[in-house]
């Protein structure tokens, strides 16, 4: 039960994030526009390269799901509603977004064709930039938590949201959760415009439409992880747990997919440059700062 | 027999066998990026025996860390063979008689170990969270000179390496 209410509040989310993104990309909002263009790419026929890597082209685009429907498990919608209340949730939400980037390498190297290739290697770049970002700051929030349980680190923010107890932490990895979803300016494995859709490029049909859903999917667990890390979540007054949880993790979805809309694409060296000497010595001085506040306020 | 003690075995057996098939796999295939992935999904059926003999921690880290750690070596595995796809026909394996002689020998040194060694009654695995708290306190305490040794060196090896890979400025 709490499964498939859990689903549906996803595939709810991944819509309305569909909307937005139609929203800010081509600046007019239809309600029905994604369900007519998920409709027209399951009516086209799914083409395939003919010298594909035949395991890897079907795996990917279902494994990128799976990677985000696994992730989005361990992420309360409210108390009582989450999959798997796991005691290492915090690092399962990392250790299943790690397999996002297996997805796109193998959706890359698949088809046999150059675009989806580059694209596909230039996430693997971009993974070695952000994935450290995406730990150090999960590590700040568990140390106040004093736990990985994803409810309990709900819990540990009633008094203070996370956001504003550690904002490093949480700009970093609002930064690196937009890069784990390839939203602009992080759109480097499909950069449309430059590699005709990189490691989409090849997809058509009924697989591109898993691919795009997954994408989708992505962006909401994501966003709902930055919520329960550093918006506490379900908290909030006056209106129901879930309502808070689903307003908030619209609301960073949204943030996500406006910041980088007018910031131009990052070349995948500046990305690896400026995660690996900007990025992780300020999420080194955030849990340094974080654990100096625990021992000194609480 | 309660359920847990049919299913435990089995899905620690199920793990196992797909762990040891997609090794197999790895030297079954010239190409780079498959032999590289093939690994990695081995790695990851260890994670899930982890999971399956309730070391929660243990499965999930494993899971996490051989995801980006095979990835990497399949970047230097593309860069460095002359045929990553495995299209032309290049032949990888080599020493097979040494191979197959180490194989065996090594498969009967465990199956020896596995059937002499008296392993007692089976030890409870701690809650969850526990097993979390008690890693965390072995690192901290006993453990905490091996892993700030094993840190620093790994930190030496990246900064050495990193100065290798330079190229020397001509002054």
């Amino acid at each position: 039960m709490t499964a498939a209410i859990s689903i549906l509040a996803l595939l709810a989310g991944a819509y309305l994030v569909a909307v937005l993104e139609g929203w800010v990309s081509m600046g007019r909002m239809s309600i029905t526009g994604p369900l007519a263009s998920g409709a027209a790419m399951l009516g086209r026929e799914s083409f395939v390269p003919k010298r594909r890597d035949r395991v890897f082209f079907e795996v990917a685009p279902p494994l990128l799901l799976v990677s985000a429907l696994l992730a989005a498990a361990v992420l309360p919608l409210s108390p009582g509603l989450i999959v798997a209340d796991l005691a290492t949730g915090a690092l399962f939400v990392n250790a299943a977004l790690a397999y996002v980037m297996v997805a796109l390498l193998m959706a890359g190297w698949a088809p046999n064709g150059a675009y989806a290739m580059v694209g596909g290697f230039r996430f693997l770049g971009q993974l070695v930039a952000y994935s450290m970002l995406i730990v150090m700051p999960i590590t700040a929030v568990a140390m106040r938590a004093e736990s990985l349980v994803t409810t309990e680190v709900v819990e540990s923010q009633a008094a203070l949201p996370n956001a504003i107890y550690q904002p490093i932490g949480f700009v970093l990895f609002l930064l690196a959760g937009m890069a784990v979803c390839f939203l602009p300016p992080f759109d480097l494995p499909t950069a449309p415009g430059e590699l005709a859709g990189g490691v989409e490029a090849e997809y058509t049909g009924w697989r591109l439409a898993v691919f795009r859903l997954a994408r989708l999917v992505l962006v909401v667990t994501v966003a709902a992880a930055v919520s329960v890390f550093y918006l506490g979540g379900w908290l909030g007054p006056v209106f129901p747990p879930w309502a808070w949880s689903a307003a908030k993790t619209l609301a960073v979805a949204a943030l996500m997919l406006l910041a980088g809309r007018h910031v131009p694409r990052l070349r995948e060296t500046h990305v690896l440059e400026w995660g690996w000497k900007v990025g992780i010595p300020l999420a080194l001085l955030n849990i340094f700062v974080v654990g100096v506040m625990i021992l000194v306020v609480g | 027999m309660s359920a847990s003690e049919i299913f435990q075995p089995f899905f620690v057996g199920i793990f196992g066998l797909a762990a040891i098939w997609f090794g197999v796999v790895v030297f079954r295939t010239s190409s780079m990026v498959r032999s590289a992935l093939a690994l990695l999904f081995s790695m990851t059926a260890i994670g899930a025996m982890f999971l399956a003999m309730e070391a929660e921690f243990l499965g999930v880290l494993q899971i996490m860390m051989m995801a980006t750690e095979m990835a990497i070596m399949a970047i230097f595995m593309v860069m460095y063979m002359m045929d990553p796809g495995g299209m032309e026909g290049m032949d990888m394996t080599h020493q097979k008689y040494a191979s197959i002689f180490a194989g065996i020998l090594a498969t009967l040194g465990i199956l020896a170990v596995v059937f002499l060694v008296e392993w007692g009654p089976v030890a409870e695995a701690a809650h969850p969270e526990e097993q979390t708290r008690m890693l965390g306190i072995e690192i901290m305490e006993r453990s905490m000179l091996i892993f700030e040794t094993a840190g620093v060196t790994i930190l030496t090896a990246m900064i050495a390496a990193t100065a290798i890979a330079i190229e020397r400025r001509k002054s």
